[in-house]
């Protein structure tokens, strides 16, 4: 994996390094261990159950470290959903669930090569 | 040797942060942002933070706390933190990247935000930095300000606080209050000395409820003695229910076993006074209870106000009282009764002030007072001095020698050029050191007697001889009484007075002639005023006696007439 396949995969790697003081191995071993999330599985089977309370903590912890990491196709759709589950909207997470899993998988991917 | 070289010096110790957060991603981020500059302790959950805490709070600098923990919420960990005492000076940093938390973050007491995602490391590492030194200028303030005893504000910042409360307050009537633990060395011989701090302690916590509840300040100022200064008030008696707390092992604290507790009070301060001063009249106030049983607040009225402006000119005279010679020296003669005849064989020297504008000052009101204010040697010195010159006079003039006593005062002792001075005097006078007479009152010994017996020992060792004066009434015990350097006992007043009342009972008298007897010294009665007195002292031992029966105290040269018709030498 390397900053450029990251900056193709739409991660905002600029703000990330910075936050790793340009730690270019660092940023890419933190960058590694998002896939193996547990908050991921966490949060598509708290939605499956309809527990919000659950769901909000696993997004909040997602969006927490994928921000951190300033890996925008995560961070953006987690974002959304957190602010709706904080207020507890009962809503259809489907779409937001399967935008926040694809980015997982297509980050797992790259981080697979 | 320790493996490390590890500093040991406050300034270049790396400063501890325990970290919060049970994201491991945040973690390494911002232990790799920390890293250099901080020892960072990772907790990844309340209650492992918890952990660290309670054994780790000694040498934590900060709590870097993120909201969203597995077991609980950050929130509570905070509150945790904050109602701690051991904890509580920790600053907090929250990291969040929810705004709606953060008020009720700072409402629990949290010192600054982080938010997410993280700032660059220069953002975070000044907030860190900043956060650690105001926390750390806030504990030495603390620990300048505060007595450490107590808790309480110490005297100079109490002073500063009062002084602000003034000026926010000009026209608002306050008292300055002292309260002032009576017989406080007592309880800690009794009790020891941790059970007299505890004691201190709960005075102080009351002290400061009181300062809670009724506005104002408190400090304890020294040893056992209180300050407070608040809103002015009609009565002062619940004040003193309150920090009369109870003594050391009594259990509930009923009646008798509280601690005795004396109050002054200087209602409505004239603010234009320092306030130190203030609280010197508070003290003069308190100092009028001293010793009495049925009355323990003190307040400080016009006569104090009189006798402390008498005071003030007094001292300012001195010096001028000095260089003009207003103090002036009289002689009471001393006569050994042993033979058939008395016999002249000394004399007291005593001081008198006569003031150009307040006529004979008595030195009952001068010499407590010079006591207290460090100008008693000064005037010891010249009495002396004066008395030697005397007795030089006489010898060369009529060929007599008359030893004089003169009076040490107990503050004269801790005097380090005493023994320096007394040679002087007597070598420039040409007299024999064993030609004064030290009159040393007995309650000098008691207290800090180790000190005060070598000196008169070391007096004693280069010929002064030593009298004991007011024997009977410094509670001595017999056992160190007989341990002392001395040559002359002198009875206390009291004893003669309280034996010759219009109904005699000399019985008292008896008993401490037969005592003064085993030190096989002479005894010396003073204050005696008629023939029967001196004709019963004389029957129950006494061996030398003085008072208005021979003579009353005579200007020099009266004295030295006197001295003529009862020459010593006849």
């Amino acid at each position: 994996m390397t900053i450029e396949e990251l900056k193709a995969y739409g991660a905002d790697t600029d703000a990330g390094l910075q936050r790793c003081m340009n730690n270019e191995n660092f940023y890419l071993r933190l960058v590694k261990m998002i896939p193996g999330d547990d908050n991921f599985r966490k949060l598509k089977e708290a939605l499956e159950g309809g527990n919000l309370d659950a769901a909000f903590e696993a997004a909040h912890a997602l969006k927490g470290s994928s921000g951190n990491l300033a890996l925008t196709p995560i961070y953006a759709p987690v974002n959304e959903m957190t602010d709706l589950l904080r207020a507890r909207t009962q809503t259809d997470y489907t779409e937001g669930l399967k935008a926040v899993l694809d980015a997982r998988d297509r980050l797992q991917a790259i981080c697979g090569e | 040797m320790p493996e490390k070289q590890t500093p040991f010096r406050p300034s270049v110790e790396k400063r501890r942060i325990l970290l919060i957060d049970d994201e491991v991603i945040n973690q390494e981020i911002l232990q790799m942002m920390l890293a250099d500059t901080y020892e960072v302790l990772p907790a990844l959950t309340g209650k492992e933070a918890l952990e660290i805490l309670h054994e780790q709070y000694e040498t934590l600098n900060l709590v870097l706390l993120d909201l969203n923990l597995p077991d609980k919420h950050g929130l509570e960990v905070l509150w945790e933190i904050r109602n701690d005492s051991r904890y509580a000076r920790i600053p907090v940093i929250v990291m969040t990247a929810d705004s709606d938390a953060e008020v009720e973050c700072l409402t629990l007491g949290a010192i600054d935000f982080i938010p997410k995602p993280y700032p660059r490391q220069e953002v975070v590492l000044a907030r860190v930095r900043r956060t650690i030194e105001l926390s750390e200028d806030r504990d030495i303030l603390h620990w300048t300000e505060r007595d450490r005893l107590t808790g309480l504000y110490n005297k100079d910042f109490f002073c500063r606080y009062a002084v602000q409360l003034d000026a926010r307050h000009r026209d608002y009537p306050t008292d300055a209050i002292l309260l002032n633990v009576n017989h406080f060395h007592m309880i800690n011989e009794r009790y020891g000395r941790k059970a007299g701090d505890e004691l201190l302690r709960e005075i102080g916590q009351k002290a400061l409820e009181y300062v809670e509840e009724a506005g104002g300040i408190t400090c304890r100022s020294e040893a056992d003695t209180f300050l407070i200064y608040c809103p002015s008030r009609e009565n002062y008696s619940s004040l003193l229910e309150k920090v009369s707390v109870p003594m050391p092992g009594s259990g509930n604290g009923q009646g008798e076993n509280r601690v005795r507790i004396r109050m002054g009070v200087y209602a409505g301060v004239d603010k234009a006074l320092d306030v130190e001063r203030r609280f010197d009249r508070a003290k003069i106030a308190a100092d009028t209870v001293k010793g009495n049983f049925t009355k323990a607040i003190g307040i400080y009225d016009d006569s104090m106000h009189e006798t402390e402006l008498m005071q003030e000119q007094l001292i300012e005279d001195f010096q001028a009282a000095l260089r003009e010679k207003q103090f002036e020296v009289f002689f009471q003669p001393k006569f050994d009764v042993r033979g058939e005849e008395p016999k002249l064989c000394s004399a007291e020297a005593l001081v008198r002030w006569r003031h150009p504008k307040l006529g004979m000052v008595s030195p009952g009101i001068f010499i407590p007072l010079f006591e207290n204010n460090g100008l008693i040697f000064r005037l010891d010195s010249y009495v002396w001095a004066e008395a030697a010159g005397k007795i030089r006079e006489w010898k060369e003039k009529h060929s007599i020698a008359l030893p004089v006593s003169v009076n040490v005062s107990r503050v004269d002792l801790y005097e380090p050029k005493l023994i320096e001075m007394m040679q002087e005097i007597c070598f420039k006078s040409g007299i024999g050191n064993e030609e004064l007479l030290l009159e040393i009152t007995e309650s000098a010994y008691t207290g800090d007697s180790g000190q005060i017996v070598e000196k008169v020992g070391k007096l004693r060792e280069i010929g002064f001889r030593i009298e004991m004066d007011d024997f009977g009434s410094g509670y001595s015990s017999l056992n160190m009484l007989s341990t002392l350097p001395i040559d002359a006992l002198k009875l206390d007043m009291y004893f003669i007075r309280n034996a010759f009342k219009e109904k005699q009972d000399t019985r008292l008298l008896e008993m401490m002639i037969r005592l003064a007897e085993t030190f096989r010294v002479p005894v010396i009665a003073e204050g005696v005023e008629t023939a029967e007195q001196a004709a019963a002292l004389k029957s129950m031992g006494c061996d030398i006696i003085q008072g208005y029966y021979f003579s009353r105290p005579l200007p020099g040269a009266d004295f030295e007439s006197f001295m003529l018709e009862h020459n010593p030498n006849h």
